[in-house]
Formats: C-alpha cells, structure tokens, sequence
C-alpha cells in the first residue's frame, strides 16, 4: 500500500483504525465551505451497521475513514427524520428526532463527532417549506378550523387563489390545491399533496422552525441545506417563488445562526436563474451558499455539442457574489437532472440527447446517474469533473459517482439514483448483511454497472480506477485554493470545441491558474489569447511539467481527446 | 510646417506608396497604369509623431491613406521588420523625417481612434487583424474594432447607414456601432465594438459537420452507407434520432440562428420601411427561371410576403457566434473580395427576406463542399449521404427558427411549403450563380 502525497494511507473500505491523527484537523474558519467540497449522501443507501437492510447514521460513521481518504471536506445528509418516506424523506413527520431505522439522536452526534475528528463537516438537509401530512402539526391543523395550529399550514375555502403558480411536480399534482375532507377545506401544496406547506405568515411557525435549527445545530451539525427555500411565502399577482417575505426570513435565520453558532453554513436549494438566485446571498447577509442550478445541464449539453457556449453563456449571466459567498456546483444529485432552468429548445434537446426512453424522465428534468448520462466514457466523466472541479463555486459531489456508478430507471420516482452504495463484490456489494429482500432498494446487479464490477474496494485496489484519479484531482485542488476563490475570466479561443478560462487570485498575488478544456471527442488544437501573460512559463499542475514560454499574444494548445489542462502561469525566474 | 503645407514633397512618396499596395492594384484593375494624384491631406496632429489624413484620386476611385511621421532614426526603429509600411524621407522643419503608413504605428492608431471618437475613447493596446481590400481593421485593447476605409465611396456607405439605423431602433444583435468618422458626407471610418470571444459562424457550421463525418465515416465500418442511408430514413421520419448519432450537432445554434435572422429583418422592415412582395419580385430574383417557374405559380395572390431592405450579403462569415448569442458582425464592405457563395456587393438592395435565408442555406452547402473535399475519396459516398443530411437538418432548423419569431410571419409568403420551395429555389439559383462565377475565374 502507497502513501498518498499527505503521508497518509489509503484504507480498505469500513477500516476505521487509522489514529486520528493523520486526519486533518477541523479548521476553525468561518468561511471554509468556500474552499470545501461537498459529498452528497442517502443515508439509508450508504452503508446499513446493523444488518436490517436499511443503511444508517452508524454506517456513515464506519465509512467516515474511506471518505477521508478520498479527500472530501462536507458531507451533506439527506433528510434522516422520521417519514412515511413518500418522498425520500422529504416528507419530514417530526423535526426532532431520527427515524428509527436510520438510528438516533445520539448518533447524529456520535457521527458530527467522529467527522470532525477526521477534519470533516456535516450538514443535513432542513425541509422548512412543507412537513409531511403526518407530522402532528398538521394532522392537528386539519383537525378543525379552530384549533391551536389551525393557522399554521396555507387553507383556503376554495382552489382559484394563486392559480398563475406553477405546479412543480407536474407529472403527479394537477394542483397546487389539495381538498382535506376533514377540515373540509383546500391546503396548499407546492410540491405533493401529502407535503402541506407551512404557513409563514403565522410567527408561532417562524419560531418553530428556527428552534428546530438550534436544536440540531446545538447538536453539533455544521450547517444546513434549506430545502425548497424559495417558495415559503403566497402573494396574489406573483408566482409564489422569491419574494420579500421568504428573504426577510431568511435573513433573520442567518442573523441568529451568526450569532449564536460560528462556522456553520445555510446551503440553499434555489433552482431559478442566476440573476434571482443571487438575491438569496442578500448583501452577505441571507445564505452563504446558493447551488447553481442552471451551469449543470449546461455542462452536459457542452460536451454533447462540442462547443463552450453553453458553458460561457451562462457564465456571463452570472453575477458576481457579495464577500464570504459561495456557489454550490454539481453534475448530479439525488433529483433529477432538472431542466427548469433552460429554454424549451434546449429542454427538447437534452431529452433526445440524454433520455430517449421516456422512463428516464420526470417532472421537468431526467433522471440518470452520471455514468449512464455519459454513456460510462471515463473520458467525459473526467472532462466533466475537472470543470466541476475548476468552475467558481464549491463542488458537490453525490455518493457513487466517483465510482461511476449506474442507475436502475426501472425503479419509481427518483429511487433510481439512491441504489445502495457499492463497497465490495461481496453479497449486496457490501452494502449490508441482511437478505437481499429485505434491502431498502436493490442494488445494481447489470454486468456494467452491477456491484460485482464497480465497487469502492475495486476502485482502491486499481491505481488506475475513477476512484483514484478523482483522490489526485481533490488533492491537487486543495493545493491551490486560487480554484475556490478565484476569479474566473473565460479567454477567447479560436476553436469553437475549446473552453478556456483563468482563475485569478483576488487577494492582491499575481497568481492564475489557466483552464483549457477540449469538448470534443476529437483531438484539438487552439489559439487562446494570453497577451496579459507573456513571458510565462505555464506549469501542468498535476505533473508539474513546464509548458512552453508565452511568448507571443495568442498561445497555442494542443488536447487530446476530451482531454484538459490546470496550467499555473508563474512569472519565469 | 504641418503636412497641407509640404503637400508637393508627400505627393510623389504616397502615390509610390499606393501604387505598391496590393488592394490598389485589385481595386484598378486594368486601369492601375493611370497615376494616381493627391488631392487633399488634412492634418491630425502635428507631431512628432505627426498624423494625416492623405486623400488620393486615381481615375473614378479615391484612395484613403493615413500618413505618419517621426525623427528617421525613430521611425526605422519602430517599422523594424516592417519596411513595407515606409513611404520615405520627409523634411519637415530641419529634423529629417521619415513618413511611413501611419497605421503601421501603435501610438499614431491610439491617435486616430480618440480623433474618431471625438476624444470618447482611448487605447492602450493594438492588434492589426487581417486586412482586406476596402478597410484595414485595428481592435483596440480587445474591446473595440476600427475599420479604416482605403477605398472610399462618395456619399454615405450602405454599411454604416444601416448599422447606425438598426443601433438607433435598438436591434442589439450586432456589434453596436460606437461612432463613425464622416467627413463631407464620405464615410472614412468605423468604430464598433469587438467581441473577442466571439467566433464566425462558419467555424462552428464546419466545425460540427466535420466531427460528423470523422466519426460516421470511421475506417472499421463494414457497411457504412447502408448504415447512413438507414440513419438519414431515420431521420427524415425523426429528426432526433439523427441528432442523436450525431454529437457536436448544429441545430439548436441554427434554431437560435435563424431567430436572429428574423429579428434582423423585423428591425430593417422598422427602419427602412416595407412593401408588398409579388411573384415578380421572385421572378427577378430567379433569374431566368431554370424550373422555376413552377414554384412561381404557386405563389398565393396577394400572400407573396413582404419587400425589406436585404442584409444582402448574408453568410456564416458574416454572423459570429458569443455569449450573448448569434450577432450580425458586418453587412458586407468588401465588395471586391468576396469569396463566399452569393457574396456580391453590399449595396441598397431590397428584396424578400427568404433572399437572405437563401444565402444562409447556400453558405451552410459551402460548408458541406469544404468538408468533403477533405475526406478520403473511399468515403465521399458514406460522407455525401452524410453532408446533405446535415445540410437538410440544419437549413431546417434555420428556417424553424425563423419562423417561430413573433411578427415575422407578415414578412413571409402566406404558405409554408411554397415559402420553403422559394428558398430552395432562390440558393439554388445562387448556387448556379456561383459556380458560374467560380468557373469564370
């Protein structure tokens, strides 16, 4: 076994003996989820401790060694409340406790404990638009018109209120208006009828809702992902989505977070255009982070179009970001690959690009695993990482997919793409011990994409896997935090497949790191204009060869297939 | 002394100089044995380094030409390399001098820019791009481009005309226009904003058909044309499954393209006023028929469309491709050296606006020809099948776009199919012209 370049060995999967001391330690920085990149993960798909078939909170913690290795700063949590589970836990039954088969309370600490001892984070996902039409305060709410919480979900005495807003879940909810035959009333809804939104306008349900953030954050939890967050407000004549109200609370739950708990995080969960989301960072004062949703299908689109315009017309929609704010960037997660946040034509065109069988679809969006979007081209899948990797924001990556790991679009709703971590080629590839029936969701058992192929254990013990190149590009990116924080200025280049760009250092240093990526699936050559950076000698970040001198204002660049470069510019000696 | 005064010493030195220049020669013709004379010079800073402005007259044509000057031993250093730009020595006060072109002079070409500008603008950095017969180009600090008129026309160049027009009524899918210099109604340069990340439209149109045909016509085929005849059935039956096998696929930038397209007609329809378009109106841009008379007849009485003021030079080297979209990047100024199929002079043409959809699908068929004139004979069969699929998907997508424009629908003839019939017809008849032209030459 080889060291790694940070002296520490990598371990077999579920080894948890390395001493604590080789981890990194956690850094006390208020703002380290600008350089951090983010590990999405299902926890009842990751690893089941104690052989019911259902992943769980005791499980992470025993691959916890594994994901430190690969090098990852945060992990983000799907939602482990307790849930009926009709949507993947979305659907949140009480904010204050764990859901029995995902372990306890206590273990929530015990895991935020063991991840910082490793120089690792958590967040979890927080469902504060709607709870379930199980939690007790709806099922009191609906009870009558006069109870205590009579007011603390949206009802109306008929559906026509707000009917210009659209309806999300298109393909499962004709309205965003659901009858409750008890209360004999409609509740609004803006995504299924069993998730009644929660009525802001009511401040006993603000309180609550920022008592359940202390709660968890006392707890230890370094942050939260805020789901759904633009939606949390009605008003006639508007669509429901972004409005004042829903930025004054935000702004009030940051305000207590900064107080009370240094170093933590709000992720929110936006899909809506640059131009808007970026209202969600306030004056630095609202979320510190924000995903970027619309760059994703543009990446995909990128390389099946072979051309950077996708990529750099968005960019050049994108606005530029208070202080101390961060995109979250990503190729996939849990839910679809969401086209809202495209044009028709280009929604058309991803469909016949990316999910020609209908069963790949849903809502607006496809849902597919990396790999299977790619047609399983390690090429791609490497192209597409280092622009995730190199594009200003923080990555976030989503379990398997430094695996390559496939889907099952077979499987209902988005369970497609939540089929159980693959560690070894053992009986349920390592995922848990129970029978294979009792399983939470079947693993995948294709001969490309079956765990009995791709596997973490395989994965480390093939120094040439996906598993291993994507370690060494973390490693490296952790080297230059120029790619967290760094401006991004896109360079002209005379070939329509080649997008390059810098990152330049804002603190003052005359430092750039020059991107150039070959979307194409044939060699390329290129001309970029580097006139500002004559006389430098660029140097491949990864092997640190020398590049030859700039020496004249247009910079030739030769790639091989899909292939990339991270070029530091040093100034020659 | 400035140069008005010295006028008789600079004459024979410029008339040398322009009787060298390659453009004079193509712009003469035959004719290059008259001698040109200097009419005029006007003085735009004294210097040193000093700037004028020379204009030259040989025959029917005038000649721009901007003079510079410096201290001899100054001058040779700076044209080092570049001795083709002298014009020769120059006695002004007791300094010897040397004249040389002045654009050939990063300072005098900063001058020139603030002189246009009226002091508006002001640059650092200059990059001379390739120069063609009518205009040299200058981009100025990667932002901003200047064409500097050689050739000049008398009275206002359709060019600017139309660019400062379609700038007032807002159509921004353009380099915008940042000021002119005109000078007795003549036109003698252009400023206008540059985009360097923006690439011409053919690059992306080979680009795509390219890959298509690397990838199609890939040597371990055993039976590609039957595959490709299949695929291009597919096709015509579903346009996705083709741009499924295709990777690097063109149509959505030609959907986008074609949008553009008609917001361009749209804009010169509201600056340039329109009429009704008749079968006639077809019938001479036709030409002498050739078959196309049947197209004519069906032409709806009274739905022929409407008559605009034409791009009418409008190619995939004339539209580039940024981030902000597809932008009309010139409306044609180099008569004299047009090399795409359809080019022809840029003058004050009106005509339906399928004319220019025309030229837009004659352009993508240029592309096609380029493409295959670089594969291996063995495959020209798989590769034609291939092309023309392309070609099919991609006028179509044009065309789509065009179409689903709001309010570009009174423009067109009032039946799709006799609409998509006269474009055909019209790039036929520009392709004929076309190899016509190619073959005379």
């Amino acid at each position: 076994m080889t060291l790694d370049e940070r002296g520490r060995s990598p371990v077999a999967p579920g080894a948890s003996e390395a001493p604590a001391t080789s981890w990194r330690q956690l850094e006390d920085d208020p703002r380290w989820y600008e350089r951090a990149v983010f590990y999405e993960l299902v926890p009842r798909g990751f690893y089941d401790s104690n052989g019911d078939g259902v992943g769980d909170l005791r499980g992470i913690v025993e691959k916890l060694d594994y994901l430190a290795w690969l090098g990852v700063d945060c992990l983000w949590l799907l939602p482990f409340y307790p849930s009926p589970l009709r949507d993947g836990g979305y659907d949140v039954a009480d904010y204050w406790s764990v859901a029995p088969d995902c372990g306890s309370v206590d273990d929530v600490a015990l895991l935020v404990d063991e991840a910082h001892r490793r120089g690792i984070r958590v967040i979890a996902d927080l469902v504060i638009n709607h709870t379930s039409d199980q939690h007790p305060w709806f099922v009191e709410s609906r009870s009558s018109r006069d109870n205590p919480k009579a007011d603390w979900y949206v009802w109306g005495d008929d559906d026509q209120r707000w009917s210009d807003i659209r309806v999300i879940f298109c393909d499962a909810e004709p309205s965003n208006w659901t009858f409750d035959p008890v209360r004999q009333q409609y509740y609004w809804h803006r995504f299924f009828h069993h998730q009644p939104d929660l009525n802001y306008e009511n401040p006993e349900v603000r309180a609550a809702i920022l008592s359940v953030v202390r709660f968890w954050l006392d707890l230890g939890l370094d942050g939260f992902r805020l789901d759904a967050a633009a939606y949390l407000y009605q008003r006639d004549g508007t669509s429901g989505e972004n409005l004042p109200q829903t930025h004054e609370f935000l702004r009030q739950m940051r305000a207590e977070v900064d107080r009370d708990y240094p170093n933590r995080v709000l992720l929110a969960e936006v899909n809506q255009w640059p131009a808007d989301v970026v209202d969600y960072f306030g004056d630095g004062d609202e979320c510190h982070m924000c995903f970027h949703f619309p760059l994703m299908p543009r990446m995909f689109m990128a390389v099946r179009r072979e051309q950077r315009f996708p990529i750099t017309e968005i960019l050049a929609q994108t606005p530029s970001l208070p202080d101390g704010c961060q995109w979250g960037i990503f190729l996939r997660n849990h839910d679809e690959l969401t086209l809202e946040m495209v044009t028709d034509e280009e929604r058309d065109y991803m469909y016949a690009e990316y999910a020609r069988d209908p069963r790949m679809r849903r809502n607006l969006g496809i849902r597919r695993r990396l790999a299977p979007l790619v047609e399983n081209d390690r090429g791609v899948a490497e192209l597409l990482h280092a622009l995730l990797l190199s594009l200003p924001g923080s990555p976030v990556l989503y379990y398997g997919d430094e695996l390559l790991m496939g889907d099952n679009i077979y499987l209902g709703d988005r369970d497609g793409v939540r089929t159980p971590m693959q560690w070894t080629p053992d009986r349920n590839g390592g995922f848990s011990r129970a029978d294979f029936a009792q399983l939470v969701l079947p693993p995948l058992m294709d001969p490309v994409y079956g765990y009995q192929a791709v596997n973490v254990e395989a994965g480390i013990r093939d120094s040439s896997s996906f598993l291993h190149w994507l370690q060494r590009m973390l490693a490296v990116r952790r080297q230059h935090p120029i790619f967290a924080t760094g401006a991004i200025e896109v360079l002209p280049a005379d070939n329509p497949s080649v997008l390059a760009y810098v990152r330049n250092s804002k603190d003052g240093e005359e430092r750039s790191v020059l991107c150039v990526n070959n979307l194409s699936r044939f060699a390329q050559a290129a001309e970029i204009s580097l006139a500002r950076w004559r006389d430098t000698v660029p140097v491949e970040l990864i092997g640190r060869a020398q590049f030859p001198r700039i020496e004249d204002d247009a910079y030739h660049v030769t790639l091989g297939p899909h292939g990339f470069y991270w070029l530091e510019l040093e100034a020659q000696r | 002394m400035t140069v008005p005064e010295s006028l008789a010493a600079v004459a024979p030195l410029a008339v040398a100089y322009l009787e060298r220049q390659p453009w004079y020669q193509v712009v003469m013709g035959s004719a290059a044995r008259r001698t040109p004379t200097l009419v005029s010079a006007e003085s735009i800073r004294p210097g040193p380094p000093g700037l004028a402005r020379l204009l030259l007259e040989a025959g029917e044509s005038q000649f721009q030409l901007l003079l510079g000057w410096r201290p001899a031993g100054e001058a040779a250093a700076l044209l080092g390399g570049r001795e083709a730009a002298l014009l020769g020595p120059l006695a002004i006060g007791d300094e010897p001098m040397l004249a040389y072109d002045a654009l050939a002079d990063d300072v005098l070409c900063a001058e020139l820019l603030a002189h246009v500008t009226s002091g508006a603008e002001h640059a650092t950095m200059v990059r001379r791009v390739s120069t063609l017969v009518s205009h040299a180009s200058l981009v100025f600090d990667e932002r901003l481009f200047m064409k500097c008129y050689r050739v000049l026309e008398p009275g206002p160049r359709p060019e600017v005309e139309v660019m400062l027009r379609l700038d007032e009524i807002g159509f921004n899918a353009m380099l915008a226009p940042v000021a002119n210099w005109r000078v007795d109604g003549c036109d003698l340069a252009l400023v206008r904003e540059f985009q360097p990340s923006a690439l011409e439209g053919r690059l992306l149109a080979f680009t795509s058909l390219r890959d298509l045909l690397a990838h199609a016509c890939a040597p371990d085929d055993t039976q590609p044309v039957e595959r490709i005849r299949a695929e291009t059935e597919l096709a015509s039956a579903d346009p996705d499954a083709q741009t499924a096998s295709a990777g690097g696929d063109l149509a959505a930038e030609m959907r986008r393209l074609g949008s553009t397209t008609a917001r361009l007609h749209l804009a010169l329809a509201e600056a340039f006023g329109v009429a009704d378009a008749t079968a006639e109106t077809f019938a001479a841009a036709l030409g002498d028929g050739r078959g196309s008379e049947a197209v004519l007849t069906r032409i709806p009485a009274g739905g022929a469309g409407r008559v605009v003021r034409l791009h009418g030079d409008y190619h995939l080297r004339r539209v580039m491709r940024s981030e902000a979209g597809w932008l009309v990047a010139g409306f044609g100024d180099d008569p004299l050296h047009g090399s795409e199929p359809g080019a022809g002079r840029a003058a004050v043409r009106r005509g339906s606006p399928l004319e220019d959809l025309a030229d837009m699908c004659v352009s993508l068929r240029g592309v096609a020809r380029e493409a295959l004139g670089q594969r291996a004979p063995e495959e020209t069969e798989t590769a034609t099948h291939l092309a023309h699929a392309w070609i099919r998907r991609n006028e179509s997508a044009l065309l789509d776009g065009y179409e689903r424009t709001d309010g570009v629908a009174q423009l067109l003839p009032g039946d799709a199919e006799v609409t998509r019939l006269l474009i055909a017809a019209l790039a036929r008849e520009k392709e004929l012209r076309y190899e016509a032209t190619s073959s005379d030459t």
